[in-house]
């Protein structure tokens, strides 16, 4: 054996070791209101915002508040430690990381989806001559 | 005229179908040039240029398409429109996939065209310009696919658009990408993707000849050119992100960036594995396999990103013409790994061979190890990008992973890869195992090392002090230190040598900047009133006031927002940003930052909301709404309905002055009814109440506007607002609410990076000019070279 196999045998070992422990700890599963609220643990929930029901985001206690549904149609209060992400309003769908305590998601991030290809349709085409 | 033309004969897309045709006919006489037909060569070579010239051309007819803000095609309806400004309008032109696509296929085109005179001189022609064109092949397939000249009737036929229509205006650009990096980016890290095709093309070409050894030294200087420039437009992007998005980072492991930063990381290894191969003939298995792997990974992040796999918890969410480009880009990457994989099998009897033992403290050595940490950083991102689809795959639950993954795996790693980044330089190459050798590499590490130890107890006193940042921290300055060293001693005899160590003490610096900006930055959220400083993080913050800024665009409404940041010895006003669009019909601000530069911090605004505070409470009414008094509960008032029996004049002459009659209920049951009027200048509808006390209170309420209701006003409604006189109000200012944040050491993050590349540039020219030792043994002896073509493997036994 050569010796820069055995110490890179020893570094793909080592590494793929601490890979495989944080590995454990940094999975976030995706997942509905339902069982969040089951587990009380960090995921992920892919759901819309309820647009009747607003979006406030309060300077004071740097807050922004939100409810959204999820695919399964439940329904929950959002709160995120920050400013409305940009693209808020025009994303088809939200996906937001946190957990669920007393009944509200604590987000810790919140990706806004937005319609990427071709988002245009025939309606907005006719809408934009006018 | 010109552009009637080209909708009657679909020019664009009959183009994208001529040049696919030329890709495939190049591909084939490049074959029979193989197949030993000689005169098949020059033929192949005039179509691969004429190609190169078509794609240009094809750039170019989408440039004017969009630069004329031709709406008759999809694309150009799709992300421009005409208030854009020009320089916009060019990010246009590659802000969709079809246009990044027609770019990326230029550049490998226009690389093409170079490269062509270099492998012709060497004799390599043929053998790599097969596999070259072949990768046209299938970017021009994607483009007849996906091309940007597709017309808004075709794509909207069954919506019933006829053919001839033009919509009046585009939907326009993300106003994110209203930037010039992120407009530079693009052009810049698709160079870097075209670039990778040259080691693919080099490596099969080499299998083909079966000669393992010249191609390194010939693909070396394109190695370094790819992965200087992908490394820069990395960079860009991590630039924008800061500079822009305003969530103060410039790195967040998202799924895009990392699978820009797969392939980089392989072709900063091979970087080194050639170099080992060009001094000792060794990791010839190893050059050709990462030669292969880094072009197929810019294959499989194009797929990971462009085809939606990763796009959210569907994985299968596109539509039919997505469908059918992401089955193209899954042949496009199969076929590849199939040629790179069957050509390795078909030569496998070459590459068992024993090579040569490294010794350990010989610099080949040093740099396989260096090479197998940068390539084990490589498999953890490919492994944590790709997990959701592993897990897809796999039948498991999906699931995605933190940044934290991420970082802590490579806090330990980019500590060891420091650390051998210092020591491989101060080694020798091709030395071999002797006691006394180890003494003479410590001997010249004991400097560096010192001022490292020095370095790192300096930055325990002033707060690093966390046991795996001292050490990340300490594994930097000993990697700066010996490079700058060593560069210091060899920059006035010979320049073109500095380039490793440029990049080498870059990468240092680098991290240094990482450490500092992600573990040590401070933050704190503030709201300014408008006039009154504030101290926040040890500076006196005063918000000015705002004022709009490109007015003459009518589809933007922009602000910036002064605030004057005050430290000891220094006076700045930044201006951050936030501005409405049609984009997003202006339902909400989008922000951006206001940096205060220097050469230490920097200090960071990100804007979240400018409201104004200590204006009177206002309520909007419908007729029949009953609210309690927002200045006095106990009481309650109803509105009624608009009284326009007083109304006085009226648009002709300047104004109206409509009323609004209300109920108040007093706590006692009793009803007064009470009409208010105001005063609407028109056209402005600037309105002027005339407040009326509530008899038997200190409560005034006034009618402030009129809220039309196009369609009926019965559904019209009217703003009141209130006031109690007992407690007198001062005048209403505007209160500016922002996150606050110090980044130490932003500029080292940047600096870094930049230095970084220059010193692989330097290196282009090291190498591009050099003979290896190999060459210069081979041009000794001409007789040598002839036997060695004759002889099938080159490999030294």
């Amino acid at each position: 054996m050569k010796l820069r196999y055995i110490i890179g045998s020893v570094i793909v070992l080592i590494f793929g070791v601490i890979a495989f422990i944080s590995l454990e700890g940094s999975k976030i599963e995706y997942t509905n209101i339902a069982s969040a609220k089951e587990s009380g643990r960090k995921v992920q929930v892919k759901g819309v915002w309820i647009k009747e029901k607003g979006a406030d985001y309060n300077s004071k206690t740097n807050e922004f508040s939100f409810s959204m549904r999820d695919e399964q149609n439940n329904e929950t209060k959002v709160i995120y430690q920050g400013a409305r992400p940009n693209n808020f309003e025009i994303a088809e769908s939200i996906v937001v990381k946190g957990r669920i305590e007393n009944g509200t998601l604590q987000a810790s991030d919140i990706l806004t989806k937005c319609p990427s290809k071709y988002e245009g349709n025939a309606e907005q085409l006719t809408n934009s001559s006018k | 005229m010109i552009a009637d033309f080209l909708k009657d004969f679909y020019v664009g897309q009959i183009l994208m179908h001529l040049l696919f045709g030329a890709a495939l006919t190049s591909s084939l006489y490049y074959v029979l040039a193989i197949r030993g037909k000689a005169e098949a060569l020059p033929i192949a070579r005039k179509i691969f240029h004429s190609l190169t010239i078509g794609i240009v051309l094809a750039l170019c007819l989408n440039m004017m398409n969009v630069m004329t803000s031709n709406f008759n095609y999809t694309y150009v309806w799709s992300y421009s429109n005409k208030d854009l400004p020009t320089w916009y309008l060019m990010a246009a032109g590659y802000a969709g996939q079809e246009g990044s696509f027609l770019l990326w296929t230029t550049w490998v085109a226009l690389i093409g065209s170079v490269l062509i005179p270099y492998v012709r001189k060497r004799n390599w022609e043929a053998e790599v310009m097969v596999f070259y064109s072949v990768i046209l092949v299938f970017l021009l397939l994607l483009l007849v696919v996906k091309n940007p000249f597709a017309y808004i009737w075709d794509t909207f036929a069954k919506d019933g658009i006829q053919k001839g229509y033009t919509p009046l205006d585009g939907r326009g650009l993300n106003p994110l990408l209203h930037n010039i990096w992120i407009t530079i980016h693009p052009p810049i890290l698709f160079t870097g993707f075209a670039a990778l095709s040259v080691p693919f093309a080099f490596a099969m070409a080499a299998m083909i000849k079966r000669q393992y050894h010249e191609w390194v030294n010939a693909v070396l200087p394109w190695t370094l050119y790819a992965t200087a420039i992908l490394g820069f437009g990395i960079m860009l992007g991590g630039f924008w992100a800061y500079e822009t998005l305003g969530w103060g980072g410039y790195w967040a492991w998202d799924p895009v960036e990392n699978s820009s930063l797969i392939p980089w990381l392989t072709s900063v290894a091979l970087v080194h594995t050639m170099l080992v191969q060009r001094k000792t003939k060794g990791l010839v298995r190893t050059n050709i396999i990462l030669a292969l792997a880094s072009f197929i990974l810019v294959l499989y992040s194009t797929f990971l990103t462009r085809s939606g796999v990763l796009g959210d918890t569907s994985v299968h969410s596109f539509v039919d013409p997505g469908m059918f480009a992401y089955v193209i880009l899954v042949i496009f990457m199969s076929t590849f790994i199939i040629l790179g994989v069957g050509m390795l099998i078909a030569r496998r009897k070459d590459f068992f061979v024993s090579t040569a033992s490294f010794a350990p403290q010989s610099r080949e050595f040093l740099l396989s190890i260096g090479a197998i940490l940068t390539l084990m950083s490589a498999l953890i991102v490919l492994l944590g990008t790709s997990y959701p689809l592993i897990a897809e795959i796999f039948g498991m639950t999906k699931v995605a992973l933190d940044q934290g993954f991420y970082n802590s795996i490579h806090l330990p790693l980019v500590t060891v890869i420091l650390i051998v980044n210092g020591v491989s330089l101060v080694v020798r190459w091709r030395v071999h195992w002797k006691a006394k050798t180890l003494g003479s590499v410590m001997k010249k590490i004991l400097f560096p090392l010192s001022l490292a130890i020095a370095a790192t107890i300096g930055s325990f006193i002033i707060g690093v002090q966390d046991p795996w940042y001292i050490a990340l921290g300490f594994a930097s300055w000993f990697a700066l230190f010996v490079n700058a060293e060593l560069a210091l001693k060899v920059v006035r005899a010979k320049f073109s040598s500095t380039g490793a160590y440029i990049s080498h003490a870059g990468i240092a610096l680098l991290m240094i900047g990482v450490l500092a900006t992600s573990r040590y930055s401070v933050k704190e959220h503030a709201r300014l009133v408008q006039g009154q400083p504030q101290t926040i993080l040890g500076y006196t913050m005063t918000y000015i006031g705002k004022n709009q800024v490109e007015k003459e665009r009518k589809d933007i409404e922009r602000y910036h927002y002064y605030v004057v940041v005050q430290s000891k010895n220094k006076v700045d006003t930044v201006a951050p940003v936030m501005f409405w669009s049609d984009f997003n019909k202006r339902q909400a601000a989008f922000q951006e930052p206001g940096i205060s530069w220097s050469i230490d911090k920097d200090v960071y605004l990100s804007p979240k909301i400018l409201e104004m505070e200590g204006e009177l409470p206002k309520a909007t009414l419908k007729k029949g709404n009953t609210i309690a008094l927002p200045t006095d509960t106990s009481l309650k008032i109803t509105f009624e309905r608009f009284d326009m029996s007083g109304m006085r004049g009226g648009p002709q002459n300047g104004g109206i002055r409509p009323g609004a009659v209300i109920t108040v209920t007093m706590p006692n049951g009793e009803k007064k009814e009470l009409t208010l009027f105001a005063n609407i200048a028109m056209p402005s509808m600037e309105t002027i109440p005339e407040p009326l006390m509530i008899p038997n209170t200190t409560q005034q309420i006034a009618f402030t506007k009129l809220d039309v209701n196009k369609t009926s006003l019965e559904e019209s409604g009217a703003m009141f607002t209130f006031y109690d006189t007992a407690k007198p109000q001062s005048a209403p200012k505007e209160v500016f609410t922002a996150e606050i944040s110090i980044k130490p050491l932003i500029n080292l993050v940047w600096f870094g990076v930049i230095a970084m590349v220059g010193g692989f540039f330097v290196s282009i020219f090291r190498y591009a000019s050099k003979k290896t030792p190999i060459e210069r043994a081979e041009n000794a002896d001409n007789t040598e070279i002839k036997e060695k073509a004759e002889v099938p493997a080159e490999i030294e036994k």
